[in-house]
């Protein structure tokens, strides 16, 4: 009995150590534009300024090169969500397609779409910008989105929807009931993928919204920045960080608080797209359609 | 409405596996035709290849005057039930048996009208907003049938529609679908390996055996002319009994030797030529009766143990030994595999056990020896090199 408190105590107190450790920055993250710059050093870390200073934060982040924050979100989500719309547009299908057809080449291009998985995004960088330079596009949004678009992992997570969770008779009662092989697609095998759509839609999105090197190597002009990029020219406009600016009297007014506030704000949208598709992922979909 | 022709059609598939071979069959228009046959005979694989779902290796498939060989699904005017239902889980009921009339763009007020016909016919009425995951086994079942009758085919294909429910769900959907298809009249094949549901629903029974066409027949001639061991076997529960006997001349006619018995046959002429040779004799459960009650002493009778006394209420299964071998040939054994019997193998060679369906009035018990009486113009022979039945011209 003792040892069972002393276990339950033990293993409360390591979960509790893990939980503050992960907790901790993020409290402090939210609380920071409350205060000053000079309150955030003085004052107790994870104590609450008020919200005076979150709008004082707002309105020096917002002045910052007229308004570029505003800009660079709106950036981010115009590249992420034109990427995720082109993922999902071909990734479904083709998942799909390599589950259910039968065509040469099909192991080939499977095995493929798993490589290129597997080789991380910084490393194709360089090839990429190449590309990109022999058909002139560095530069334009294209630029960003295209890459963005290519989504390996979103193929291989409908390829296995298909191949494991699809009664193939579903697909034959709908052939039986009149559809041609796109029909099936549209009016069966995609309705029921629902929680695969929603799972590739936050995987690529969250992907494109986070990625910082390829808009930061082909994107030249800070007008056309997503926020990634964004955050990293503010944070080298902070006189904290980077003491060249702010000593010479300049209007730059970016200083920890701004900074926090501006990370949380590009948090935001990737926080919402989250609940939404939580709730797609949980919803079982298949119960019902044959006999289980 | 048409009638299918499958016209000498094989199946290969790409790993080499012969599954339907050479198979001629012709089902008129309106029949209600059976495939039956134990698993992997090739009656699902025929079944698709109507469908389309299948490709055709070699034959030609007609539904009417059409060869529907390279047609796709969609343009060979048949509907389906599968084995699994497979009710789209996204769609509620309505929509689910709308599904077929919305692809072919019936007008919307026709489809509701055909809708709400094939829910009352199938009392499907209540259920028709809910999603199949909230309908039981039999719903399901009712609303795969639902979406098959709405659209009016010239052909239904069904796949052990019934094989997943239980067993007096089973009998009663039976009846329904036999019913529902002679009122429509329209043209039917069914698949099962259920010998039971063939019997009772074919208008005519295709039993197949590994991809091959064994006898095409209306089920009471199935049952009293089988025309191989195989298909003697396989209809009929608790199935035919089959002995090792032997011929011999007797007086004016021949009698059949098993073990220490001997049954002498005046009236079977048709097996002298095969005196001195082995032969395989079936005999159904019902044709024999316990002797003490069966009030006729000229029969030829056998005598066993009673091993086993099965009561079932209008009669008495009772299973004894006899001293003779049983017939185990190649379809005897692939029979008692089939339905997972392995005793074949265990079995004592030299005492076959026999099953008779006795009347209820028996008094016998286990460990009693029991005399039997045998109706010898019921009697089944069969060569047991061809496996053929052996019979009157």
């Amino acid at each position: 009995m003792r040892l069972r408190v002393v276990g339950l105590g033990v293993r409360l107190t390591v979960l509790a150590m893990f939980a503050v450790f992960f907790i901790a920055p993020v409290v402090w993250l939210v609380l920071a534009p409350t205060k000053s710059d000079k309150a955030l050093i003085t004052s107790s870390p994870f104590s609450f300024g008020d919200f005076h200073h979150v709008a004082l934060a707002w309105k020096h982040l917002d002045a910052f090169s007229s308004h570029i924050f505003r800009r660079w979100i709106g950036n981010t989500l115009f590249y992420a969500v034109s990427a995720t719309a082109i993922t999902l547009v071909a990734g479904v299908p083709a998942g799909y397609g390599l589950a259910i057809g039968r065509f040469p080449g099909r192991k080939l291009v499977l095995s493929l779409t798993l490589v290129v998985m597997i080789v991380p995004g910084a490393a194709l960088v360089l090839p990429i910008f190449l590309e990109l330079n022999a058909v002139h596009l560095i530069g334009s949004s294209l630029s960003v989105i295209l890459p963005f678009a290519f989504f390996p992992f979103g193929v291989y997570l409908a390829y296995l929807y298909y191949a494991t969770a699809l009664p193939p008779s579903l697909l034959d009662a709908a052939r039986v009931d009149g559809c041609g092989e796109l029909q099936t697609f549209l009016r069966v095998a995609l309705p029921l993928a629902k929680p695969i759509v929603a799972l590739v839609f936050f995987f690529s999105f969250v992907a494109d919204w986070n990625n910082f090197f390829l808009p930061y190597v082909v994107l030249a002009d800070s007008n056309q920045y997503p926020i990634t990029v964004g955050l990293w020219d503010l944070l080298s406009s902070t006189p904290s960080f980077n003491p060249a600016v702010g000593g010479g009297g300049q209007s730059v007014k970016i200083f920890k608080p701004e900074l926090a506030l501006a990370t949380l704000i590009a948090v935001v949208p990737v926080a919402i797209v989250f609940l939404f598709s939580q709730r797609a992922l949980v919803r079982g979909l298949v119960g019902g359609a044959v006999k289980e | 409405m048409a009638r299918v022709e499958f016209d000498d059609v094989s199946k290969v598939f790409a790993d080499g596996t012969r599954a339907v071979d050479k198979l001629d069959l012709q089902i008129t228009d309106g029949e209600f035709m059976v495939l039956v046959g134990p698993s992997g005979c090739g009656k699902t694989t025929a079944l698709r290849m109507v469908a389309g779902l299948e490709d055709i290796s070699d034959g030609v498939v007609r539904i009417g005057e059409r060869v529907v060989n390279d047609l796709t699904p969609k343009r060979r005017d048949i509907a389906m039930v599968f084995q699994s239902y497979a009710l789209y889980p996204h769609l509620s009921v309505r929509d689910n048996i709308a599904f077929p009339l919305k692809i072919a763009k019936v007008p919307k007020a026709e489809i509701g009208r055909r809708v709400d016909e094939a829910a009352r016919i199938l009392d499907l009425e209540p259920y028709l907003k809910r999603k199949p995951r909230a309908l039981s086994g039999g719903q399901r079942q009712r609303v795969a049938m639902g979406r098959a009758i709405v659209r009016q085919p010239a052909v239904f294909l069904m796949d052990e529609p019934l094989s997943n429910l239980d067993a007096k769900l089973r009998v009663q959907m039976r009846a329904d679908i036999k019913k529902i298809q002679s009122k429509l009249g329209v043209t039917s094949i069914y698949v099962t390996h259920d010998q039971v549901e063939a019997m009772t629903m074919g208008d005519r029974v295709a039993v197949m055996r590994k991809g091959e066409l064994q006898q095409v027949a209306p089920p009471q001639e199935l049952y009293d002319r089988p025309v191989n061991l195989f298909v003697a076997g396989f209809i009929g529960s608790p199935a035919m009994n089959m002995l090792e006997a032997r011929v011999e001349r007797a007086g004016g006619g021949v009698a059949v030797v098993l073990g220490d018995a001997r049954l002498e046959l005046s009236d079977h002429p048709w097996l002298a030529p095969y005196d001195g040779q082995a032969i395989v004799l079936g005999i159904r459960p019902e044709d024999m009766e316990d002797a003490a009650i069966a009030g006729d002493d000229v029969g030829p009778r056998l005598r066993g143990r009673v091993e086993l006394r099965e009561a079932l209420g209008a009669d008495v299964l009772v299973h004894f030994a006899v001293a003779a071998r049983p017939a185990v040939t190649e379809d005897v054994r692939e029979l008692a595999e089939d339905v997972g019997d392995d005793r074949l193998r265990s079995q004592d060679a030299a005492a076959a056990t026999l099953v008779g369906r006795f009347s209820p009035r028996t008094r016998v018990v286990e460990g009693d020896t029991v005399e039997v009486s045998v109706d010898r113009n019921a009697l089944h022979f069969f060569d047991p090199q061809t496996g053929l039945a052996i019979r009157a011209r």
